[in-house]
């Protein structure tokens, strides 16, 4: 009997701490609740009258309590990344399949030269080009860029084409600042795109400004600061 | 069988009956060592780790952070509160007071080294730095039982993300240091798993020796290796790491803080096994009983002395790549950061002649486990004990010519593949030597199976299947197809776990009864046992198919058509773990209320059996004399008996050295 309990107890405590640990980790580490696009209304496209979606995302500079950060995790975490910039509200971002698409950015942070002037263009929309402060522009100057949103084809054989790249503008020096630090008139950028069927893709921004070795360290690699999920749903 | 005549003036002790002169006794014998234990460790690493980081967090400037290649302020304080951990708990433990004491010219008695060696302190010794080999060998069992423990913990979560095929249970982040963690937890957990418990508690015995040729050595091995094991899981808090066990080049130089726990826990547990390996080989050269010669030496003696020599030659090539790894992190070195005209092949090449020798280091101790434990249940000699010795001599000359194996696709000296490709297949013969002497010691034979012996069941057939796998990767035309895959990360389980971790569950259960005084629990333990095997055969033998299917290695998310390989192995994984959890059931209770077990119940012929359970301090009583191999079990080989008859004591081996047909 008392072998039984001791091999019972292991198995028991044994599957408790593993599961414990598990859900803490899981929890600990969920993103905030996905953006949902919502429609506004319908647009005219090569493929037809396609309903039309929209979403919002702002990039901030981690420099004010103004615009708290999102989760790190841990605080040592929380410690590391301070400083760091970042999408917000969300980084999963949540659009409908066979849909006209537009992505309007307010970018706060300031930038440079960024590495890969591929990037430095604008990939994937409708008309190869998006709106940035009023103007249509395709491309914009490799040494002032801020950040960029680029979403990536997943390794899924079954997965439908989708890829986008949009630079996003840096801010001057010399731009003028609220109480906060950040520009009281930031970049405004907009990119409008069609999406295929349903699907699941990362994105991320391709202008290293993280920690470490090429600065692809810190928020980079992290969902929820330079970094994110973008379902297209059916 | 001592005697101190003073504890004044320089006197002298009677030692086994000879007299050895001493220095003065200070005070009570132990001195401060009365006063330290795991507790004070723990409170000084604390303590130092708190203060370094302090000091350096006013020291460092924050002007430093976020350039191109600068790490973070929090870094420079992390790598220093781990410096100041190491050497804290080091000190708190009392690792420094023996050099401290001959230095300041009180060099410890031969009553501070009895206090030391943990005599008439009961359990207490094992929460000290105690000297004695017995007392470090169940310290080794419980700390590489914990880390076994927090490896298998992770891979159940591993499989827990991949069985959950499109739904995210972890962050990608956490998923990726989960992975690195589990990786480099195991490989110190398989190589310290034979080596330290088993190495340390029973060679000495079994070569008739009354203790280590440096316990002092000993017992820092064992603490060095805490110090670094904490330092491993620390970097779980800051990042983690995120790029595999290997921490390729430049992904390490990209990664968080976690980087540099990773760095430091090689760095101290290289210096830990170095130590530990130098202690082994010294004993086992130095300290065998009159009369062991080599053909007369236990072939787990010449298991752990080769995985010791392995272990020296290879561990500071990896222990250098990662001193080399730090300065390029903290002090902006350029050995390996490509951008700025370092290399990652030097980083790779320096990573694998560890990386595979380690293999050999893992697998030799567990194979001769397997070779020890077979002649006692089957009753019969081993079927060649000098194919075995060369089998074990062909693993160790072979095992620093095959590293680049796993290079082969990284575009690294392409001209070197097929060499690399020929002493990789070449080494298969001496495993091969190793296999065919298990097999073929079944032959004839009367089999007594007992819980021990369903082990080495378990380690054949595994290492059978990780063998010819493992040819297929040594093929460059067709590792060409199987790198970077699944199938790779099914074959070395088969390898490391299947027969690594079984040959280790059947030296525990073997070696159980005089390390403890009872019998582990053979119904209870074989449940666990099979249990395990069970889980897996499925959990693996799956992964083999996901592999041919394509599936790369360490990924998060995959196609769906690797979804039903995945499912299958993560319930065998939950298996393998219900199956641990069950086998560890077993140790607990058959250490506390386990049948009571006779000095020698397996009817061993070998040294460490000879002696009473539990084992006094000193071994043996009178240091025994060897007159026969180990393993003359029942009726011996006619060919043998017959050449006995002739010879005395002298075997076929001696024959031939003398010439005599």
């Amino acid at each position: 009997m008392k072998r039984l309990l001791v091999t019972l107890a292991s198995v028991v405590l044994g599957i408790a701490v593993v599961v414990g640990i598990g859900l803490v980790a899981s929890v600990s580490g969920a993103e905030p609740d996905a953006i949902v696009a919502k429609q506004v209304g319908t647009k005219s496209t090569p493929k037809g009258e396609l309903p039309h979606y929209e979403v919002h995302l702002d990039v901030y500079p981690n420099s004010s309590a103004a615009v708290p950060p999102p989760s790190a995790g841990t605080p040592i975490n929380a410690e590391l990344l301070s400083g760091q910039p970042f999408y917000k509200p969300s980084t999963s971002i949540q659009v409908p399949a066979n849909s006209v698409v537009t992505i309007h950015f307010t970018q706060y942070d300031s930038g440079g030269q960024i590495y890969n002037p591929y990037f430095a263009k604008v990939h994937g929309s409708m008309d190869g080009t998006m709106t940035w402060n009023g103007k249509q522009v395709s491309e914009i100057k490799s040494s002032e860029v801020g950040h960029t949103f680029t979403v990536h084809q997943f390794p899924e054989s079954t997965q439908p084409y989708l890829f986008l790249s949009v630079p996003l503008p840096m801010n001057p020096a010399n731009a003028k600042t609220d109480s906060n630090g950040y520009p009281v008139d930031p970049q405004k950028i907009s990119v409008t795109f069609i999406t295929g069927e349903a699907g699941t893709y990362v994105w991320n921004c391709e202008f290293p400004c993280g920690d470490m070795y090429q600065e692809f360290g810190g928020p980079m690699q992290q969902r929820g600061w330079m970094a994110g999920t973008f379902e297209v749903v059916a | 069988m001592t005697t101190a005549t003073s504890t004044l003036e320089a006197s002298s002790s009677t030692v086994f009956g000879v007299e050895v002169p001493q220095p003065p006794q200070h005070g009570k014998p132990g001195g401060i060592m009365r006063h330290l234990n795991f507790g004070t460790g723990l409170l000084t690493g604390i303590v130092f780790a708190v203060a370094a980081g302090w000091i350096t967090s006013a020291l460092s400037s924050s002007s430093a952070t976020n350039d191109t290649f600068a790490p973070t302020e929090p870094e420079y304080i992390y790598l220093a509160g781990l410096i100041g951990w190491v050497i804290g708990f080091m000190l708190g433990m009392g690792a420094f007071v023996g050099p401290l004491r001959w230095v300041t010219g009180r060099d410890l008695t031969h009553a501070d080294a009895e206090y030391m060696a943990g005599k008439d302190l009961g359990i207490r010794r094992y929460f000290k730095f105690t000297t004695d080999h017995k007392v470090v060998g169940i310290q080794y069992l419980v700390v590489v039982l914990g880390i076994l423990g927090l490896g298998g913990l992770l891979a159940m979560l591993i499989r827990t993300e991949l069985g959950a095929t499109w739904t995210e249970v972890f962050s990608p982040t956490f998923y990726n240091t989960i992975i690195g963690t589990h990786g480099i937890a195991m490989v110190i957990g398989m190589i310290v798993v034979m080596s330290g418990p088993v190495g340390n508690f029973i060679v000495p015995m079994m070569i008739g020796a009354r203790d280590m040729a440096f316990p002092r050595l000993n017992a820092l091995s064992l603490w060095l290796l805490v110090a670094a094991v904490v330092c491993l899981i620390s970097s779980m808090f800051v990042g983690g790491i995120q790029d595999g066990w290997s921490v390729y080049y430049p992904l390490a130089a990209q990664a968080p803080p976690g980087m540099l726990g990773y760095q430091l826990t090689i760095i101290v547990f290289a210096v830990s096994t170095g130590i530990a390996s130098v202690n082994l080989m010294t004993t086992i050269l130095t300290m065998r009983a009159k009369g062991m010669t080599w053909s007369r030496t236990p072939i787990l003696v010449f298991g752990v002395f080769a995985a010791s020599l392995m272990g020296l030659y290879a561990f500071p090539f990896y222990q250098y790549s990662q001193i080399l790894a730090l300065t390029d992190r903290i002090w902006d070195t350029v050995f390996f950061n490509p951008v700025q005209g370092g290399s990652v092949w030097l980083y790779e090449n320096l990573f694998w002649l560890l990386g595979h020798p380690e293999v050999y280091v893992i697998l030799i101790p567990s194979m001769a486990v397997a070779l020890e434990i077979m002649p006692v249940f089957l009753r019969r000699p081993l079927f060649s004990f000098n194919f075995a010795v060369a089998g074990i001599v062909g693993v160790v000359a072979l095992s620093g010519l095959v590293w680049a194996h796993h290079m082969y696709m990284t575009g690294w000296a392409p001209a070197v593949n097929y060499p690399f490709m020929l002493s990789t297949e070449m080494i298969s013969i001496p495993v091969g030597f190793l296999v065919l002497v298990a097999i073929g010691t079944f032959w004839r034979a009367t089999v007594w199976t007992r819980l021990p012996l369903m082990a080495i069941y378990a380690v054949v057939f595994n290492k059978m299947i990780g063998g010819v796998t493992g040819v297929y990767l040594s093929d460059v035309p067709a590792d060409q197809y199987f790198h970077g895959s699944m199938f790779v990360v099914a074959h070395f389980h088969y390898m490391l776990m299947g027969a690594g971790l079984f040959g280790a569950m059947g030296g525990i259960a073997f070696y159980f009864p005089k390390m403890t005084g009872r019998i582990l629990d053979e119904r209870i333990g074989s449940i666990g046992l099979w249990t395990a095997f069970a889980g897996f055969q499925i959990t693996f033998g799956s992964m083999f198919v996901a592999g041919l299917q394509g599936q790369p290695r360490r990924v998060l998310q995959f196609d769906d058509m690797f979804n039903i390989s995945n499912w299958i192995s993560t319930i065998g994984a939950y298996v393998i773990g219900i199956g641990m959890l069950i086998f560890l059931a077993a140790i607990i209770y058959s250490w506390r209320s386990g049948e009571v077990a006779s000095s020698n119940p397996w009817g061993s012929k070998s040294l460490e059996w000879q002696t009473p359970t539990p084992v006094p301090l000193e071994n043996f009583a009178v240091l025994p004399v060897v007159t026969e191999r180990p393993y003359n079990y029942g009726v011996p080989d006619p060919y043998e008996a017959e050449l006995e008859a002739e010879d005395g004591d002298r075997t076929s081996d001696d024959r031939e050295r003398a010439g005599v047909s």
